[in-house]
């Protein structure tokens, strides 16, 4: 590998980068090498989303429906969690429960949370179940390994202790495989809340009455690819938020464990 | 015990099948119209593949949804892991390159969707196009954390040794970053097809998804978990494949698999 | 053909007033075929001095020569055999030898004829198609050695090679390292924290001092050993119960350990 960049050094190529791109961005529109329509500039993008703040789209302004959008996500994703992390804790203690659930977990771990879509859409209509159905679907699987690898990798020699300590079934898995998972679990709660946030807008796009997914789906019904383009960067956002901050309470953890970052 | 295993294994299956019959069957406590028999299940398998559904039989489906996420995956790949790999190796081409990469990756691959319509259509090409966002990101981190993970001495040693830089990349650098660039194919396969059966949900007029979105739209519940479960079998037998051919070229790994 | 000098060599990382000074000053002159091990505290710089004749650290001050030339970059004039081994993982035993030669652009069947040659010389005839994975830290090393002696290096680097070898392999390293060094000399520079090692190893050994390192001195071996005649003694053993042996190893130590005491304090 090559040294490492000065600070200078990385700053300038990423403006360099960041330049050219939006340059072409910008020219292809501007230029009229490519129709407005079809691909809006930057600013273009920028001056509808002022707009989109403000004025309703598809029955709703923008932060609106990323409101919508954002309550849902964070229903599927705390019921993932809350479901999801005792039983892998359950599923890494207990061997027999391990040997009867993960058969099952394996055969349904190949089908595409999006996949429940249809099914969502018939118990649910557009309802607000649809969604946190399949937000759940995607953030679930990452809860549940994660716990279970994080309980099956503590230090047998705590366990041992703990069982020598008379610890009961239960004590251990809160007051023992909990904690000591803690970096695992949060590890996971963060994959958990990137795949939910994308099972989201997947969802939003058939599932839903209101939503960013929902408002970029009339958007493109209406041929309005700014607003589209609009919905698009909020998404990119607003999981850029949950994510850092995910990251950042994961740091914080790790540091208190005096774990390597 | 192995055996142990696979007894409790099969059993936890074999109760499954027998709690659907059960539920929906025997004692009728799920409704009709929210979750299939298992005999309407089979009716619905019947009759998409021997008549037809949604335009084509079965396997037809199946067969175009394969032929999109293989060529889709070779195109996403094959553009993902040499940027990978150049991001990992030259420090300048990564600060070039990723403020770019930082501001398009965090868009969902979903999201591309409705963009991708308006710009191809309702055929192929948007598919392509929106699996090849969905699975070129995991293939450049991955490549790229490849590279990086690589034991510095054994780099020092290749120089130490004189070696050309085309022989360095080949010999080098790429054996060396091949687990964790597995890693990244499973993950592409994996968005390749969530991406997919979204793409064809929401607009299309052949493949699995939309076999689903016909079926959902029909409120067919039967050919709804048909589609379903054909997803996650053509899921599990391309994710089996890959980890064939992984195992063949990381055979000198003692993992074998990262 | 092989010599290295280190004149007034200096190596600061970071800028000259608030980086880290590694090297401060070090001079040294190591003829060719000549054997010096270095040993010091922890931190003291000694790999770096390594790294910079094998051209993996560029120098901040002074000079690092070899053949009385600047080094630049590194090549196979200069073989590093790396504490962690750094064998291709996945190449064969066979194919990590040969790797050198075929940059050098030899023909096949004179790499078949000297890849034969090295694994005779390293006792490695039956792990020729086997991965490093499978084999022992020593066999392992071994291999290190052989990729690194094919090449027929004027200057042989060795930094802390069995280091990472149980006690007992390393022993067996050290005979097999002597008996090569006897019979197929070549300049070597032995990076080492064991001051055993050094002495039962080295023509000479530099001691340096603790961070910023500098040479505190050199003890001559060589005359010792062959006035003592070592090489008479086939064991490891017998030759570090010799007197002459022990005498010059707890002074090497004594020297050390000064350094040790003013670097904690």
């Amino acid at each position: 590998m090559q040294h490492k960049l000065s600070f200078m050094e990385t700053v300038v190529y990423g403006l360099i980068g960041l330049a050219v791109f939006l340059g072409i961005w910008y020219a292809l529109p501007a230029t009229g090498l490519v129709p407005q329509q079809f691909l809006p500039g930057p600013a273009t993008v920028v001056e509808r989303m002022t707009v989109l703040a403000t004025q309703p789209f598809a029955g709703a302004t923008l932060p609106a429906h990323i409101g919508y959008s954002f309550v849902r996500f964070m229903s599927g994703f705390l019921l993932a969690a809350l479901i999801g992390i005792p039983l892998g804790l359950i599923m890494g203690w207990f061997r027999i429960v391990d040997e009867i659930v993960a058969p099952i977990f394996d055969g349904l771990r190949f089908i595409a949370p999006i996949a429940w879509v249809p099914f969502a859409a018939l118990w649910f209509g557009t309802g607000v179940g649809g969604p946190i159905m399949i937000i759940f679907a995607g953030a679930f699987p990452p809860c549940v390994i994660n716990a279970y690898r994080g309980a099956k990798q503590v230090d047998p020699q705590l366990i041992e202790a703990a069982e020598m300590l008379g610890t009961g079934h239960l004590r251990m898995m809160k007051d023992i495989l909990l904690p000591a998972s803690v970096p695992s679990i949060v590890a996971g709660l963060r994959v958990a809340a990137g795949l939910g946030w994308q099972s989201l807008v997947g969802a939003e796009l058939i599932v839903a009455s209101t939503g960013v997914g929902f408002m970029m789906v009339q958007a493109q019904a209406n041929v309005a690819t700014s607003t589209v383009m609009s919905g698009m960067v909020a998404i990119g956002i607003v999981g850029l938020v949950i994510d850092m901050l995910l990251r950042r309470g994961e740091a914080a953890i790790r540091r208190r464990r005096g774990l390597a970052e | 015990m192995r055996s142990r295993k696979t007894i409790i294994g099969l059993g936890a299956i074999l109760g499954v099948v027998v709690l659907w019959f059960a539920l929906t069957r025997w004692f009728s406590i799920i409704p009709v119209g929210r979750f299939p028999t298992p005999a309407a299940f089979w009716e619905a398998l019947k009759q998409i593949e021997l008549k037809g559904y949604a335009g084509s039989l079965l396997h037809e489906h199946a067969w175009h949804s394969l032929r999109l996420i293989i060529i889709s995956f070779i195109v996403a790949v094959g553009t993902g892991v040499p940027l990978g790999l150049l991001m990992g190796w030259n420090r300048k081409a990564e600060a070039l390159i990723n403020p770019v990469f930082t501001l398009i990756r965090p868009i969902p691959p979903l999201a591309w969707i409705p963009l991708a319509i308006l710009w191809l259509g309702l055929g192929d090409a948007a598919k392509v196009m929106v699996i090849w966002f969905a699975a070129f990101v995991p293939s450049v981190i991955n490549a790229h954390a490849g590279v990086r993970n690589i034991d510095k001495s054994v780099i020092e040693a290749a120089r130490m040794l004189g070696t050309p830089p085309l022989r360095l990349v080949m010999e080098v650098i790429l054996p060396g970053a091949l687990p964790m660039i597995f890693t990244g194919l499973r993950l592409s396969l994996q968005a390749s097809w969530t991406t997919l059966v979204a793409a064809e949900l929401v607009g299309a007029l052949v493949g699995i998804g939309f076999v689903l979105n016909v079926a959902q739209q029909d409120i067919y519940p039967a050919m709804i978990l048909v589609g379903m479960l054909t997803a996650g079998v053509l899921g599990w037998f391309t994710t089996f494949v890959l980890g064939l051919v992984e195992k063949s070229v990381l055979s000198w790994s003692v993992r074998g698999r990262a | 053909m092989g010599s290295i000098r280190f004149e007034n060599t200096g190596k600061i990382y970071g800028d000259a007033k608030t980086g880290f000074k590694a090297l401060d000053g070090v001079s040294l002159e190591i003829s060719d075929k000549e054997f010096v091990a270095i040993v010091g505290p922890s931190g003291c710089g000694k790999t770096t001095c390594l790294r910079m004749v094998a051209g993996f650290e560029s120098v901040s001050s002074g000079k690092v020569l070899v053949n009385d030339k600047a080094v630049t970059a590194p090549g196979a004039d200069r073989a590093v055999v790396f504490q962690q081994f750094a064998l291709f993982p996945w190449k064969t035993v066979r194919q990590n030898i040969e790797f050198g030669l075929r940059n050098k652009g030899i023909a096949k069947a004179e790499r078949d004829h000297l890849v034969a040659n090295a694994l005779k010389l390293m006792t490695l005839e039956s792990h020729g198609d086997a991965y490093p994975h499978q084999l022992s830290g020593g066999m392992q090393q071994r291999v290190a050695i052989a990729r690194a002696y094919v090449l027929d290096p004027s200057v042989l680097l060795m930094d802390e090679p069995f280091g990472a070898l149980d006690a007992q392999t390393r022993v067996v390293m050290q005979e097999e390292l002597v008996r090569l060094a006897r019979v197929n000399p070549r300049t070597v520079l032995f990076i080492t924290h064991g001051v055993e090692e050094a002495v039962y190893l080295a023509d000479r050994v530099a001691i340096m001092t603790r961070r910023p390192g500098t040479i505190k001195e050199v003890i001559d071996v060589k005359s010792i050993r062959t006035q003592e005649n070592w090489d008479s003694y086939e064991k490891i053993e017998d030759v570090m119960d010799l007197e002459s042996f022990v005498h010059l190893r707890t002074r090497i130590w004594k020297s050390l350990r000064e350094e040790k005491i003013a670097a904690a304090t």
